[in-house]
This record gives structure tokens, C-alpha cells and sequence, in this order.
């Protein structure tokens, strides 16, 4: 028996990139960010396309650099809304060449604000009263509550340290970022910010958990 | 409650909070209709792509972000506002009819449409009550798009059918989420003075 080489050359054209996200922090601007396939053993070069619903012309992505690698930004004055985008990406190296799947994107249904911020807990001792703890927030720093374009539903997730299930709170805040809590137990509390009209919004990392231990509390337990 | 006139009238902010809630919750309706038709009829159908620019009120040009929304003029936008929802009025009683003859559609799906139908007429009501309101008795023009796709939700081919439910459910949920955002950036600019 005789071994036959074959040789095959390691080149070949890259494989399709895929889009794997598109995402407004603000409803404002918007990023989508593609995985490369295979690079086909040379150098490749990756073109960002995408049309607007109710034009002709296709253009090239304004921005590859602010959302980092593999990435397209588009700023406020190339982002609209209620209008579909449909984007696409080419993979080009010396041998060939080859396209993503187009995606699809309203820039409305992919809005997923940032967690809000200077989350704190206070317990008050009023005098002749009910201890009790004041919860406050701010808004996530890029998103413009004040002029209602964008609209914000925190979700306040409470359970006793040793509960098993979190009860859930949406709160519907317009103007405080402030929330008062009878205190009964020992609480874990997380918060995130969410966003009413988004489909799918992961949770992942986008909340604080916080911790409250009021021992003397534990008196109220029944 | 009776202003000079002796008349007793709801406040214009408490006007704005109930046509949000409205707003709010037709866009709720709209997006859950549309999310349980997609799932339940889009599958490996390719609808989206045929969906682009089929919406029978893009014609009506509206503010495309938050700049275009700020600078048009408060009583330019409630027009708008009016001529979106005058232009669903038409497409929404066929909906809540037509929407019935769909094979197995579940009784969610049949239940908002219905629900959408009336709590838009609703929604007009109030709109032509803060517009009076702030034009002074002053209604606003009737500028409307017109429906003509009657036809294609009775086909007699499914798919096509079913792309037609798709289309008018699609172009739904954009034009409500639309209008209730501008409700809401009108709520904060005219009786928040820019800072809900």
C-alpha cells in the first residue's frame, strides 16, 4: 500500500461572517457586532452594508471603530426609527469572498438601556414609628428620561436571604427614583432598568444586587 | 373643579395621563398580537423580508428620532398623531373581523384585536379633546392615509393570507409604539416643561 500526497492549498475564501447582535443603549445610536468565520488562511477584510426600509441605495457602515472589533456604530444622524435596516456582512480576502445572512433590524425592538446607577439603601428611624429602608437610583447616565423620548420601567426584585423565590415589583417611574420598603425580614434586592417595548432583553450583568442586613430587625419576623 | 366658565373641565395633564395609558396599552396589545402571530405562522416563511416598505401609513411622514420629534411643532405633532390613528380605524374593523377566519387562531389573538379596535377609537377621542384644548375649539385637519388591502386578507391562497395578517400586524405594532412615543415626549414638553 502506497501513501498518495494530495496537496491542497491551505487557501481558500474566507467563510460567511454572522450577525450576532444589534443593540441601542439610549434609542439614540445603535451598534450591531458580527462573528467572523473562518479567515480561509489569509488576510480578510470585513464590509459593513446595510439599506434603509423605503430607499435605494445601499451603504457602508459610518463607523467600524467606536464599538470595537468587528463592529458597526451608527451615530444619531444615521439611526431612525420605525424603519427597517437591513444589514449585511462581506468577508474578502485575496481568493474570494463571501456574505452573511441579511439581518433585520428596527432600531425600536432593540433597545436595552444600561443598568441604573447610584443605587443606595438607607434605613430610617423615624421616632414613634416603623423603621423602614428608602431605596434610591438614578437613571443610567447616557439614557434622556427628561424629555420622554425614552421611557424606563425599573423592576425591583426582593427576597428574604434564606427565600428561595424573588418577588418582582415593575415599577412605573416617571419622576422620583425613590422607593420605600416596609421592612419585615432581611432582604436581597436587585434592580435593573428595562425597557417596556424590548422583546428579548437579557438580564445578564444589566442589575445590581445589593445586600441589606438589619439584624435588630429580626424582631419583626413572624 | 368649575373654571371661569362655570364648566367643570379635567386638566389638560390629567387629559395626557390617560391618553398615555391608552397609548401605552395599544402598543402593549399590538406587540404581544404580533409576537404570538409570528411565532405561531412565521416559521421558515420569510415574511419580514416582503414586510419592508409595505405599510399603508408610510406615506404620512412623521419624525424619524428624538431631534425630528423636538423640533416639529407641538400642535404639527398631535395632527399627525390624529391622521396615524384616523388612518387605523379602516384596517382595524376588518382586523377584528377578518382575524377570526385565520385556521386554529388562538382566542388571545381574536380577543385584542377586538380590544385594539375599540381602545384606538378611544384613544382618537381623546386626542381630538386635548387638540380642541390647546387650539382652542380648533380641530385639526383631516389628513389620513387610506387602507386598500382588504382584498388581500380574504385570499383564498394561505401563505399569501397569512403574509397579509403579517403585514398589517407589523405595520400595527410600529405605528402604535409611534404614537405613543410622541404622546410621551409631548406629555413631558407641555406640561413638564421638558423635565418628566
Amino acid at each position: 500500500s502506497s501513501e498518495r500526497f494530495i496537496q491542497i492549498p491551505n487557501v481558500s475564501p474566507p467563510e460567511k461572517p454572522k450577525i450576532i447582535k444589534c443593540r441601542s443603549p439610549e434609542k439614540e445610536t445603535f451598534t450591531c457586532w458580527w462573528k467572523p468565520g473562518s479567515n480561509g488562511g489569509r488576510p480578510t477584510n470585513y464590509t459593513f452594508l446595510y439599506s434603509k426600509e423605503g430607499e435605494q441605495q445601499v451603504h457602508e457602515c459610518p463607523d467600524y471603530r467606536s464599538g470595537g472589533p468587528n463592529s458597526c456604530y451608527f451615530d444619531k444622524k444615521h439611526t431612525s426609527f420605525w424603519t427597517v435596516y437591513n444589514i449585511t456582512v462581506r468577508a474578502t480576502n485575496e481568493v474570494g469572498s463571501n456574505v452573511s445572512d441579511p439581518h433585520y433590524v428596527d432600531v425600536t425592538y432593540i433597545v436595552q438601556p444600561d443598568p441604573p446607577v447610584n443605587i443606595s439603601l438607607e434605613l430610617k428611624k423615624p421616632i414613634n414609628r416603623k423603621k423602614y429602608l428608602v431605596l434610591t437610583w438614578s437613571p443610567p447616565p447616557l439614557a434622556d428620561v427628561r424629555s420622554g423620548w425614552l421611557t424606563l420601567e425599573y423592576e425591583l426584585q426582593i427576597k428574604p436571604e434564606e427565600g428561595e423565590e424573588w418577588e418582582v415589583r415593575v415599577l412605573q417611574v416617571f419622576a422620583r427614583w425613590c422607593f420605600l420598603i416596609n421592612l419585615s425580614c432581611n432582604f436581597k434586592f436587585f434592580l435593573h432598568a428595562d425597557y417596556a417595548y424590548a422583546r428579548c432583553v437579557s438580564l445578564n450583568n444589566s442589575g445590581f444586587l445589593l445586600e441589606f442586613r438589619v439584624k435588630e430587625m429580626a424582631v419583626w419576623i413572624t | 373643579c368649575p373654571n371661569e366658565s362655570g364648566t367643570c373641565q379635567v386638566p389638560l395633564g390629567e387629559l395626557f395621563e390617560r391618553a398615555v395609558r391608552l397609548s401605552h396599552y395599544i402598543h402593549f396589545l399590538s406587540s404581544e398580537m404580533f409576537n404570538e402571530f409570528d411565532e405561531r405562522y412565521s416559521q421558515g416563511r420569510d415574511f419580514i423580508t416582503k414586510a419592508v416598505n409595505g405599510c399603508h401609513t408610510s406615506s404620512l411622514t412623521t419624525p424619524e428620532d428624538k431631534e425630528q420629534t423636538q423640533q416639529i411643532h407641538h400642535g404639527d405633532l398631535l395632527n399627525l398623531i390624529v391622521g396615524v390613528l384616523r388612518s387605523w380605524n379602516d384596517p382595524l374593523i376588518h382586523l377584528a373581523s377578518e382575524v377570526q377566519r385565520i385556521k386554529e387562531a388562538p382566542a388571545t389573538i381574536l380577543w385584542k384585536a377586538t380590544e385594539i379596535e375599540e381602545q384606538n377609537k378611544r384613544l382618537l377621542e381623546g386626542m381630538e379633546k386635548i387638540i380642541g384644548r390647546i387650539h382652542s375649539g380648533e380641530t385639526g385637519n383631516e389628513v389620513y392615509s387610506q387602507w386598500e388591502d382588504l382584498p388581500s386578507l380574504q385570499l383564498d391562497d394561505e401563505d399569501s393570507r397569512l403574509f397579509a395578517f403579517y403585514k398589517l400586524l407589523h405595520c400595527l405594532r410600529r405605528d402604535s409604539h409611534k404614537i405613543d412615543n410622541y404622546l410621551k415626549v409631548l406629555r413631558c414638553r407641555l406640561i413638564h416643561d421638558s423635565n418628566c
